[in-house]
């Protein structure tokens, strides 16, 4: 496969995002404008400015009409995808790490950084999917994490919990409704910060990815560790590939790090794991530094990796990984058709 | 009065109008044998001088069936920085990279061990290897070895006593290399002839490779590695598909060379293949025959 190569950014990525027909791509980098591609061939739709500081997250609605975005100007910013405007912004106490559209798009998630005394919070806010509409300014929940700052989070199916990694190494799951925590389990290890959580396309299950070098794949109801995919590199990024059993990761070691080894030795490369059976299947090589975010195409025909280096690669597989198969997948399916 | 002067100009206007004109000839495009497309184009660069580039495109048309959302966000507007971006990726932003072989199996990381180890174990080879001279097999380069002016080498004497018969004695030292080193001695010619070690060496390679490896012709054009591989993988492990392609366009030049493990699957291989119809081809297939 032929990847592209996208130069939208001078800083280093922090977030890709693919809408869900899989058509257009959002990116994200320390730099403080967000930009739109087309997925199929790289062209550059545009880009959208206003945000003041590092752009940490971005999201995208079900419906490709809107985008929200965090930023460390303590802001969440919402845009028309179209237009590129400024639809609305909320001011925050400190920055906005990561923001989550809810599965129909009717709220948002916002995860606030704690910093200048004030708690690490997770914050709803109610979303009006018109680009036309006024906006509510009110934020209809927030929960404040006494004991370890959230530093990522998500909504489950149905809306019906919002799920949370924190830098311990712990995820907790609260009522979408009420804020009330539900569960928290120690998932990776108690220094392994998690720095992704990306889920399954029916939001039943998500993957987990932490600076303890593993990924894991968690049930959304219970907690329950599922899978565990052990690497040898701290990691940044995790995705579920649809279509295919695949996990995606991303990482490598820190940025200060970088300079000090061979770009063999750095793992600058994304990895590919079985989903079920746990074992690496190959690897990408192409950037230059750690991998800070990957995205799988909701459609599964690529996926996009975006790199301390500042750019972004967008692959499209091709039929080689199309085809791979395990012996006992190849038998599973010659039996369904007998 | 405005008529004419626009019709007749003035022969010093003339001049200046041809001037610009010239600078920059319009883009030609050139439809080539194999089907692609040489576009030639020019254009100032900041000095103001004239550029001429030169592109060689192979048009392919791409056909997707996309659902109506997906269809109208491509006629979108650019906005942002990519306001003024014609259509099509802006060359600034997009590029493409160097292609990436990425082929999932399941023995990628026992791949990837074998492959360590070995690195591993070179080193240890050469930890253990100290410097043996050829000539007394003491502990000093060969150039450096006290009896290198009266002494041939250690392994010489016993290659070369069959093949040169008398010369080279080490009783009869100083006579022997003044008959027998007097005049030069090719590298592969020396250690008596084609049978030194270091040639088989070499030949070994080819010789093993050669032997469990096809020749296909008659290739398809549009035919892939992986199709090969995947219609001859059925036969035994292939160890190495190479088809030859064209280097500016991508098509395949016809012909393939496709090595097996073993020389048995290889033989059934060709048996088989011989004659079989691919891509309205009928494909050839042969024994490879040892490169010259």
């Amino acid at each position: 496969m032929r990847p592209i190569l996208l130069q939208g950014h001078e800083r280093a990525l922090t977030q890709i995002k693919y809408n869900r027909d899989g058509d257009i791509i959002f990116s994200t980098a320390k730099d403080q404008h967000i930009c739109a591609w087309f997925a199929h061939n790289g062209e550059r739709l545009g880009t959208y400015h206003g945000h003041q500081g590092a752009l940490w997250t971005v999201d995208v609605d079900p419906t490709s009409t809107l985008i929200a975005s965090g930023a460390a100007d303590n802001t969440v910013r919402l845009w028309d995808i179209k237009s590129g405007k400024c639809l609305k912004v909320w001011d925050f106490n400190t920055a906005v790490k990561r923001v989550e559209f809810n599965e129909d798009g009717s709220r948002l998630l916002a995860v606030t950084e704690k910093r200048m005394g004030f708690l690490g919070t997770i914050v709803v806010l109610n979303i009006d999917l018109d680009p036309e509409a006024e906006q509510d300014d009110e934020k209809k929940l927030v929960i404040e994490c006494e004991e370890s700052k959230p530093t990522v989070a998500g909504w489950s199916y149905l809306s019906k919990y919002i799920i949370a990694g924190h830098e311990d190494g712990t995820v907790s799951q609260y009522d979408a409704k009420t804020g009330e925590q539900l569960d928290n389990t120690q998932v990776h290890d108690v220094d392994g910060l998690i720095t992704d959580l990306q889920w399954s396309p029916d939001r039943t299950y998500f993957i987990t990815a932490s600076k303890d070098k593993t990924a894991k794949l968690v049930n959304a109801r219970d907690l329950e560790v599922m899978k565990t995919y052990p690497t040898n590199t701290p990691l940044n990024s995790a995705a579920i590939t649809p279509k295919k059993d695949f996990i995606i990761l991303g990482g490598g070691q820190d940025a200060m790090e970088v300079t000090q080894t061979a770009a063999r030795q750095g793992k600058f490369e994304a990895r590919f794991y079985h989903k079920v059976f746990e074992e690496e299947i190959g690897r990408v090589r192409g950037h230059f530094g750690p991998l800070n975010t990957v995205a799988a195409d909701p459609q599964g025909k690529g996926y996009a990796s975006g790199g301390e280096d500042g750019y972004v690669r967008v692959h499209q597989f091709d039929k080689g990984y199309f085809d791979f198969n395990y012996e006992v997948e190849r038998q599973a399916r010659a039996a369904m058709q007998q | 009065m405005s008529k004419v002067a626009n019709e007749k100009k003035d022969w010093a206007d003339d001049e200046d109008l041809d001037d610009t004109v010239d600078a920059l000839p319009a883009q030609t495009t050139t439809t080539n044998k194999d089907g692609t497309k040489t576009i030639v184009t020019w254009r100032f660069n900041d000095e103001g001088r004239t550029v001429k580039t030169t592109r060689r495109i192979r048009f392919t048309t791409h056909k997707e069936v996309v659902n109506p959302r997906v269809a109208e966000r491509k006629n979108w507007n650019k906005f942002g920085l990519s306001a003024n971006d014609g259509a099509g990726p802006a060359s600034d932003t997009t590029s493409v990279g160097e292609n990436i072989i990425f082929r999932p199996s399941s023995n990628w990381r026992k791949d990837a061990k074998e492959e360590k180890p070995e690195v591993g174990s070179m080193k240890d080879q050469l930890k253990n290897k100290k410097v043996k001279c050829r000539i007394c097999n003491g502990e000093h380069f060969t150039a450096r070895c006290p009896f290198k002016d009266t002494m041939a080498p250690i392994g010489e004497d016993s290659t070369a006593d069959p093949a040169a018969g008398p010369a080279d004695t080490p009783g009869e030292a100083s006579g022997g290399l003044g008959t027998g080193k007097s005049s030069y001695v090719p590298p592969h010619m020396r250690n008596g002839g084609a049978s030194s070690a270091g040639d088989r060496m070499g030949g070994g390679k080819y010789e093993r490779d050669d032997l469990a490896t096809l020749r296909v012709t008659n290739v398809s054009e549009m035919a892939e590695e992986q199709e090969l591989r995947d219609m001859f993988e059925r036969f035994g492990r292939v160890t190495r598909v190479f088809l030859a392609k064209d280097r500016e366009t991508g098509l395949a030049k016809g012909f393939a060379f496709i090595s097996f493990q073993e020389r048995t699957d290889a033989a059934k291989a060709c048996e088989k293949m011989d004659g079989y119809g691919f891509k309205h081809l009928i494909l050839r297939v042969e024994f490879a025959k040892k490169a010259s």
